[in-house]
């Protein structure tokens, strides 16, 4: 179980962060007082550190700085100065990373796994590569391969963005919009139309698997995994 | 000269009536002298006067020359103007106001740093709240968190635009020219914009094969894509439409342009888009936009030497042009 510091003076911003990094398995501590970081930070033994810059007392440079006469464990600063000048400070001070306010989730559970992968091993994380699961389906991402039971199929980029989504929210809708969104941050900017193109050849390689799970087109909302074959169009 | 002559206008005419005064006092006294020896005192008197002059003017020549064509104002510390009583006297009285200018310029300066560091410190105190609110409708999944996402990218749009506004008075510590990657910029922005782009419908072509590189400053550049790019999507109005992005060579230069299919904009306004806070009449009806984005487009292109272009044809779309020199900077 990996422990993550919060250090971040905002309480509903370092709650929310907490919150979300227990859901995905980790054990999270919030640092209460900023009188003196490091005593939490003695105290917790995190694997690794999210660290405000604005702090009050001292900035999180100096705290930066305090840790790593320490400890070498992963620094991720949260600022909302995205200044290349701040970003270079904070590299300079010993941290690992650098994630700007306004942020999403993602960002910055994907940088914690990404550091605590390169520091504490590619199979630390109590699981070998990412995977998403539906039913008896099981994608793997990182190497663009779908299994079902025996049978595997592999997929393209943009095919695995859009079984991922459609597979974590199984039996519910995804959007039109929200795959198009997926879609684009990856630096794919198709319009409808291609995708879909892209949503027939995922629905033919489900096939081709022999899965009876199925993508539901659902008029005027979306699109739909479901367990049983649906009307598909 | 011509100064140091009108200057000495009434000495002149006084001498002159000095000169005539004498000779008429012995006429009138009877006293017949003989012209030769008149005409030789006045040539006498006439040449002290004329070294006195000489001296005078040789010894305020600097005050003169100051006076009539003043120093550039910029950066020049004021000179002194010669020895004489007057020519000290007029050096300290412009050393008064000079003084006096110059704190009241400091004043104004450090004021306005203040200003920018205050809006600066506001803008990163925003982030915080816009975070949060961010992370809390982030796992909702209906349509007014839907809605809450828009107006929260269109908060995020603005807090951009007032850090970059204030962050171009101080332009000259904060850029850093490099060759930068069209293409990576330009996929970096149409991501973070994608939100917009969906919504309204618009999908971007790109044409960016090769390896397009210009020297430029990413931040600013992607700042400024940004700017074109939201301009492009609130000034088009219906679904199915594009916005084409390419690359070119011209004359020594290299040229991105950015080809919308939007409303456009009428002629008469053409001239006017590059002012702050010209909205046109879309802008005005849709409150989309600030009006600043290409007015700082602009003066971003200014300071780093690039150049931008716009043509628009209503009802068919705008184009806009950044062109940027082949070995960096058109100047440094």
């Amino acid at each position: 179980m990996y422990t993550i510091l919060i250090v971040e003076d905002d309480t509903k911003l370092s709650g929310l962060l907490h919150s979300y990094i227990r859901k995905y398995g980790f054990d999270a501590k919030e640092v209460e007082s900023f009188d003196d970081v490091m005593e939490s930070f003695k105290k917790t033994k995190p694997h690794l550190v999210l660290l405000d810059v604005n702090l009050p007392k001292y900035d999180g440079f100096y705290w930066c700085r305090q840790i790593r006469t320490y400890s070498l464990c992963p620094i991720l600063f949260i600022s909302a100065r995205e200044h290349q000048m701040d970003q270079v400070m904070a590299l300079e001070n010993g941290a690992d990373d650098y994630i700007t306010k306004p942020f999403h989730y993602e960002v910055v559970m994907a940088k914690i796994r990404s550091h605590l992968r390169r520091v504490y091993g590619e199979y630390s994380l109590g699981h070998e590569e990412k995977k998403t699961e539906a039913g008896t389906l099981v994608l793997y991402p990182e190497r663009l391969l779908v299994t079902y039971g025996k049978t595997g199929a592999e997929l393209t980029q943009k095919e695995a963005i859009l079984l991922e989504a459609l597979m974590a929210k199984e039996g519910r809708v995804v959007s039109r919009n929200q795959l198009l969104d997926l879609m684009w941050a990856d630096h794919h900017f198709i319009d409808d139309n291609t995708l879909n193109v892209y949503v027939s050849r995922v629905r033919k390689k489900l096939k081709e698997l022999g899965t009876q799970m199925a993508v539901e087109t659902i008029r005027g909302a979306g699109y739909r995994l479901s367990s049983e074959a649906g009307d598909s169009i | 000269m011509k100064l140091f002559w009108k200057e000495h206008i009434p000495l002149l005419l006084f001498y002159i009536l000095q000169m005539a005064l004498v000779p008429l006092l012995y006429w009138l006294t009877g006293e017949g002298r003989p012209f030769a020896i008149v005409f030789y005192g006045i040539l006498l008197s006439t040449s002290i006067l004329a070294v006195y002059l000489g001296y005078r003017y040789l010894s305020q020549r600097t005050l003169y020359k100051q006076l009539n064509s003043p120093p550039a104002l910029e950066g020049e510390a004021l000179q002194p103007m010669g020895e004489t009583p007057l020519a000290e006297a007029v050096y300290k009285l412009f050393g008064h106001y000079d003084r006096h200018y110059q704190e009241e310029g400091h004043r104004e300066r450090s004021r306005m740093d203040q200003h920018i560091v205050f809006i600066n410190r506001w803008v990163h105190q925003m982030k915080t709240p816009l975070s949060v609110i961010q992370l809390m409708v982030q796992e909702l999944e209906d349509t007014a968190a839907d809605s809450v996402r828009e107006e929260l990218e269109r908060l995020r749009k603005g807090l951009e635009m007032v850090i970059y506004t204030s962050r171009l008075e101080r332009f000259e510590q904060d850029f850093m020219i490099k060759p930068t990657a069209l293409q990576l910029v330009v996929n970096q922005t149409l991501a973070e914009n994608r939100q917009l782009f969906i919504r309204k419908g618009i999908t971007p072509k790109i044409q960016l094969e090769g390896d397009w590189k210009v020297s430029t400053d990413p931040k600013w550049l992607q700042f400024m894509i940004n700017q074109i790019l939201i301009n492009a999507a609130n000034y088009t109005a219906d679904t199915g439409k594009n916005v084409f992005i390419r690359a070119y060579e011209q004359e020594a230069s290299t040229v991105l342009e950015i080809r919308d299919q939007g409303i456009g904009i009428v002629k008469e306004d053409l001239k006017r888009v590059f002012n702050p806070y010209f909205t046109g009449e879309r802008g005005r009806q849709y409150h989309e936009s600030t009006g600043m984005g290409l007015y700082l487009v602009r003066e971003v292109c200014d300071r780093l030497g690039h150049k931008v272009e716009l043509d628009s044809e209503p009802g068919v779309g705008t184009v806009v042009r950044l062109i940027f020199g082949k070995d960096g900077p058109l100047r440094s």
